[in-house]
């Protein structure tokens, strides 16, 4: 963008929305220079948005759209910003519309179990709001204290709640949406289950800002249970913990969330000195539910030898399980994370391929100890951290190491990305997973709500064919 | 590159590699301002590309720098532990370095303590003027025992001068050997070494350590939760040749020792835990536990108490850059205090009682902000 452009486009947003609701300085533009996501390295300063605004209401959104429309500018919808996936990087300028601003909540309707909010309330503050009303949003993440409801619905975040309440995106009651036009469109009646007209909410579960820019949800929420527990259990290794997690699953015992992985802290958990694997199994409801439940998975427990933490110990341990997401890549030092979705028959054959083969091959590194982790139950996202490769072509063979793996997740019939949506790494690799039809349905429903391509741009949908 | 700068340097890089933002959930600016680049995520993102070379240091560099508590309050949030305020500590030092020139907000308060020792332009002798009707209280070298450091704010600020008072007359109840340094004490140096002005803390440092040290006391206690952790943490080896005690350590061990006791109160307060006596130097447990010791008074804890009490909005020259910001995070914090249904907010910071008592006037609130000792005096059973 020339300068006079720029200068011109800075008087309309500031009109539009005042001085200190734009931002176009490079001090203040740093943050939008990319999220979690590892661009090439030396790009780090690269990629700055020409402007970022922080809309407070539909009609400011609608105005910026209008703006961004008649000039053609590419528009980066943000929420929180935990992106792994670079779908907030700013590839070609523009302006980045931060929603963060956008945290009223516009109702509260506990008759019918349902809230209605702004985009840029986090699910943390959503949470504590219901609290107050004897209302549970059933959604919680490690990112919980930034990810916003906007955020989380465009990337189909996860919730560790997943097995009984689902997450998000089975959540989503309706959608008030900006379209690329500056069009206002409600996705339909506040209601969990319709069966007329199109259910428009589900075009923009995931969108990754790619449709139109999210600006009010109504989400349907839960009366905040009497009763929840743990069961938390060490095993000798990850295989021990994950033949518990099967079992669960076959058991069809309720549960509202399960994990089993290999990790660190395990002694600080009271765990004995040779586990270094466990499952924790969560549990909601009415105090019997919750009682009966427990006691049935805790004979699971026993039927594959694994050792019960103490119940205070699992108790803390689940209060503070979220907490060990802020600044994990930090303390740690890991780089990536692997977050596929692989049917349970193929696991271990998908982490030896990926342990034994591919990461040695490109010269990722596991993080000693965290190699394997599974989120019990429908979900089933097969993770793991790693560092990325060093030294020579060490961005291109991190991307091929990608790319390997994501060719290995499909073969298997499962998913690239189980909750970090597509981004720009993954931009290339879902022609992997979708068909030509499936690839041109999308791109035809992209051409008719954004047919100037400004929603975020070079995301989501690779622009060509797949090369045969 | 001197060790500050290598360690804030050090943090910003950990920072900029995580990303994760966890830091902006209760930072109190943050949560005022709602910009990312207003968080100790923001702040470590412009550190790394002004000393990167990236951005060139202006007065929106200049605003996100001193948009900072300096609370801490994020390291609850990171689980690396991330020692974020004090990188922004060190990236205004830094700046300062490099030229750039102090807010203008904070050029009265810097002129005030380079002329008169103190940052409320206040004459030296006006120090001594809450203490007029004490006699013989000035500190004696080689004699006096225990130093009762008074520290500008509860010297010259009329509105806290109930405080020193306060305390005198306990130490006086328990008949304790201590003194005053009235006109003779200058600024621990708190405020400047926080907005970034290393030269001039140097400064005060020095004449008021060799002040100090000339008494040869061994104790010090002071009331103020900022010059506890100034004297306490930011003068090198001071703490090691003499006994350095908040107000509230003093009196938690008059408690123990049962040399002071208190008549029944019947009420609720909540505890409000200044940043400078919480988390910069983790006392938590000495003011909890004097409130217990009061018979019939009810102690209720605010959702963000101890290691996550969320900061008044008072700190590292905040409120005298962006008093409208302060006066918003002491009213969120006011907020949550009223939340608790307490009578009274206790504290123990003078800084905490302004800003808090501020919000509540402003805000006619009914809950009362009142700071410790002062709270206290009124309790105190008397000696027979």
């Amino acid at each position: 963008m020339n300068e006079s452009d720029h200068e011109e486009l800075r008087r309309e947003l500031v009109s539009l929305l005042g001085e200190f609701k734009v931002l176009w300085n490079k001090s203040d533009l740093l943050p939008y220079t990319k999220d979690t996501y590892r661009i090439r390295f030396e790009d780090d300063h690269r990629y700055f948005p020409d402007f970022a605004v922080l809309p407070e209401t539909t009609q400011e959104v609608q105005g910026i759209v209008g703006i961004a429309a008649r000039r053609k500018i590419p528009l980066i919808p943000k929420g929180g910003g935990s992106n792994r996936t670079g779908m907030l990087v700013p590839i070609h300028g523009g302006i980045l519309v931060d929603t963060i601003k956008m945290k009223r909540v516009v109702e509260v309707d506990k008759p019918n179990l349902c809230v209605t909010v702004q985009p840029g309330i986090t699910l943390k503050e959503l949470a504590d709001c219901l609290e107050d009303y004897g209302l549970w949003l059933t959604q919680e993440q490690g990112s919980l204290k930034i990810a916003t409801v906007g955020g989380a619905i465009s990337t189909s975040g996860f919730s560790r709640f997943h097995q009984k309440y689902g997450v998000i995106a089975d959540r989503v009651m309706s959608l008030e949406v900006v379209l690329a036009d500056g069009s206002v469109l409600r996705t339909g009646p506040k209601v969990l289950y319709t069966s007329t007209g199109y259910r428009l909410h589900q075009l923009f579960i995931a969108a990754e800002g790619t449709l139109g820019i999210i600006t009010e949800a109504t989400l349907r929420v839960e009366p905040l249970p009497e009763a929840r527990d743990v069961v938390l259990a060490f095993y000798d290794d990850f295989w021990g913990a994950n033949d518990a997690a099967q079992r669960l699953m076959a058991s069809g015992v309720v549960f509202s969330g399960a994990e089993a992985y290999e990790g660190h802290g395990m002694d600080k958990l009271g765990a004995p000195e040779d586990k270094t694997s466990l499952i924790y199994v969560i549990f909601h409801g009415t105090r019997g539910e919750v009682e009966a439940e427990s006691a049935f998975v805790k004979k699971i427990v026993e039927g594959t030898h694994g050792v019960l933490a103490k119940h205070d110990v699992a108790m803390t341990f689940l209060d503070t399980y979220t907490e060990q997401w802020c600044g994990a890549r930090a303390l740690t030092g890991f780089e990536d994370v692997i977050t596929t979705y692989v049917p349970m028959e193929r696991m271990k054959e998908f982490y030896d391929k990926l342990w034994n083969e591919i990461a040695p091959k490109y010269g990722l590194e596991p993080l000693p100890g965290e190699k394997y982790g599974l989120d019990v139950g429908r979900y089933r996202m097969v993770g793991g951290r790693y560092w990325l490769p060093k030294g020579e072509r060490a961005w291109e063979r991190y991307q091929e190491a990608v790319r390997e793996i994501s060719v290995l997740a499909t073969s298997f019939g499962g998913s690239i990305q189980s909750c970090h949506g597509v981004g720009i790494q993954h931009r290339e690799n879902i022609t992997l997973e979708y068909s030509d039809v499936a690839l041109d349905t999308m791109r035809n429903i992209k051409k008719v709500l954004d047919p100037d391509n400004i929603m975020n741009p070079g995301k989501k949908i690779p622009s060509k064919k797949r090369v045969p | 590159m001197n060790s500050g700068t290598a360690a804030m340097l050090e943090t910003a890089e950990a920072c900029a590699k995580c990303r994760c933002g966890c830091c902006k959930d209760q930072c109190p600016m943050y949560s005022e301002i709602v910009e990312e680049s207003i968080s100790p995520k923001g702040r470590n993102l412009l550190i790394r590309a002004v000393c990167g070379g990236v951005v060139e240091p202006d007065e929106r560099t200049v605003r996100i720098a001193y948009s900072c508590l300096l609370c801490r309050r994020d390291e609850y949030d990171c689980s690396a532990k991330l020692k974020n305020a004090e990188a922004a500590e060190a990236f205004r030092e830094y700046l300062v370095d490099k030229g750039i020139p102090p807010l203008k907000e904070h050029e009265p308060l810097i002129k005030s303590l380079e002329n008169y020792g103190n940052p409320w332009q206040e004459s030296r002798a006006a120090r001594k003027r809450w203490a007029r009707e004490l006699k013989g209280r000035k500190a004696i070298p080689g004699k006096t025992k225990v130093l009762f450091y008074v520290g500008c704010t509860f010297a010259l600020d009329r509105s806290l001068q109930d405080t020193p008072k306060a305390l005198v007359r306990l130490m006086e109840h328990v008949n304790e050997d201590f003194g005053l340094m009235l006109e003779d004490e200058v600024c621990c140096g708190s405020t400047v070494k926080r907005i970034g002005q290393r030269a001039l803390f140097e400064r005060l440092r020095e004449e008021n350590e060799t002040k100090i040290r000339g008494l040869g006391v061994e104790t010090i206690v002071t009331a103020c939760a900022g010059c506890y952790k100034t004297l306490k943490q930011d003068y090198p080896g001071l703490g090691e040749d003499v006994e350095i005690l908040h107000s509230t350590e003093y009196m938690s061990r008059l408690v123990r020792s049962g040399k002071i006791k208190f008549r029944n109160a019947k009420m609720a307060v909540t505890y409000h835990d200044p940043c400078h006596l919480g988390r910069h130097a983790e006392v938590y447990d000495a003011p909890r536990a004097i409130l217990r010791a009061v018979p019939g008074l009810k102690l209720i804890e605010m959702r963000n108490s101890r290691e996550k009490a969320r900061c008044c909005g008072g700190g590292a020259g905040v409120k005298t850059a962006y008093p409208e910001l302060s006066g918003k995070a002491a009213l969120r914090r006011l907020k949550e205090a009223e939340r608790t249904g307490a009578d009274a907010i206790v504290t123990t910071c003078p800084f905490c009682v302004q800003t808090l008592g501020a919000a509540a006037e402003a805000n006619s609130s009914k809950i009362r902000v009142i700071e410790l000792s002062v709270f206290l005096d009124e309790l105190v059973i008397p000696t027979s």
